[in-house]
């Protein structure tokens, strides 16, 4: 008897910005939207645990998209885009995350993502706190200077090792031994966006002295962040919610960069924190 | 009490040439990199995935590729089971700590993959200072 996952996989194509992107979707569960954004330079496999948590998509429709030019969403297909560098932007990123979750018709969703996609998280509840009912910023803070390098693709080194191998101890020690290498091997993946990512991640975000203009009774914001992560430490991102009037902090302990993909049981135990928190705001602030 | 380096690069060696990961894609592993840990230097020449040489006692003219450099308590840090946060490998010590990346670091990445399992391996055994 075959061993089917109830995660189901489709495409949707977009317009975001004149780019036309075909965006590779896994979806599984009821309920709430929650959205959720892989790591720089990685795909939506990052997400598999949660995908498949009973406890989470008995009450959740858990959605997983690979942003374009990562994973099985291609690079745009009405542009020469080998001709130009792949730099991403703080608008092109949110203008794609709100399109496509236009797209899908989805009703003010969750959003949640890592690292850049926590950052992206931070700039949606600024700039769009009435598409969103709530944002998870993982590993996330105001500004996260000092990745955008260019040995992430030189062409004299192993690009795909060098990406895998560079993000290795952003993981926790303790992180079960399988699960760092599937992240591993997930970085071997996407090494030609990575810098271009980071141009985001480490350039273009900047969100110091803008943070106290996020408006958390539109848009609850609940960040979390790994005791392991040295890009993000959890100082820069308690540092980032204490400046977010009603901005909430978790600090996940022996957990890295990639919680939901190095140790997916432990980050499930505070993504369910978190979103108790949300249904909590939600249902309060919600009109009678 | 703490190893002597001698017995150290025997140890190293040993660890390094039975690893099964490095073995899996040892094939071009080949750099010449330099330990500094305050009291204790060593010279480790890797060549085709195996430990070909360690110098233990380096002169100052003695070459290398590239150096990592650290604080004693640094590298004991290192050598934990389960090293504290930012001391879990060299790009948190790097960023957070006092670890110094030196020298040819396109060297480093070239090698980026087998030099990070190998580095680990000091968890398994220990450090000479």
């Amino acid at each position: 008897m075959a061993k089917h996952s109830p995660v189901v996989g489709r495409y949707v194509t977009i317009d975001v910005d004149g780019y036309e992107y075909k965006v590779f979707y896994l979806r599984n569960g009821t309920g709430v939207p929650l959205v959720c954004q892989h790591t720089a330079g990685c795909h939506n496999h990052q997400w598999r645990g949660l995908l498949e948590d009973p406890e989470i998509t008995a009450n959740y429709d858990v959605i997983a998209y690979d942003l374009a030019r990562h994973g099985k969403s291609d690079p745009p297909t009405n542009r020469e885009w080998w001709k130009e560098e792949y730099l991403l932007t703080a608008e092109h990123f949110m203008n794609f995350i709100t399109i496509f979750c236009e797209a899908l018709e989805l009703e003010r969703p969750i959003f949640m993502g890592s690292s850049f996609g926590g950052n992206v998280a931070l700039q949606l509840a600024l700039h769009h706190p009435d598409k969103f009912r709530a944002v998870i910023p993982v590993e996330a803070a105001e500004h996260a200077p000092g990745f955008f390098l260019d040995l992430w693709r030189h062409p004299h080194a192993n690009a795909a090792q060098v990406c895998a191998s560079g993000v290795w101890d952003l993981m926790a020690p303790q992180s079960p031994e399988m699960d760092r290498w599937q992240t591993w091997h997930y970085y071997t993946q996407g090494a030609e966006v990575f810098k271009g990512d980071l141009h985001f991640y480490s350039v273009d975000h900047d969100m110091r002295g803008q943070l106290g203009n996020i408006d958390t009774r539109r848009c609850p914001v609940i960040m979390m962040t790994g005791t392991y992560d040295y890009l993000t430490p959890p100082d820069a991102t308690e540092n980032t919610a204490r400046q977010i009037p009603g901005g909430i902090y978790i600090e996940m302990e022996d957990i890295g960069h990639f919680p939901m993909s190095e140790n997916y049981p432990l980050f499930a135990v505070y993504l369910k924190e978190a979103l108790h928190i949300i249904e909590n705001k939600t249902a309060s602030s919600a009109p009678a | 009490m703490v190893m002597s380096v001698r017995d150290w690069a025997v140890r190293f060696s040993e660890a390094s040439d039975r690893d099964q990961t490095i073995g899996a894609m040892a094939k071009y592993f080949t750099c010449t990199y330099l330990w500094d840990m305050g009291t204790a230097k060593v010279i480790v020449e890797m060549i085709d995935g195996k430990v070909y040489r360690i110098n233990v006692d380096p002169a100052p003219m003695d070459a290398y590729d590239f150096a990592l450099r650290a604080s004693p308590q640094t590298w004991r840090e290192f050598a934990r089971p389960i090293p504290a946060p930012m001391f879990h490998g060299i790009w948190s010590a790097s960023f957070r700590r006092d670890l110094k990346i030196e020298g040819n670091t396109l060297a480093l990445m070239q090698n980026l993959r087998n030099f990070t399992v190998q580095f680990e391996l000091l968890r398994k055994v220990g450090v000479p200072v």
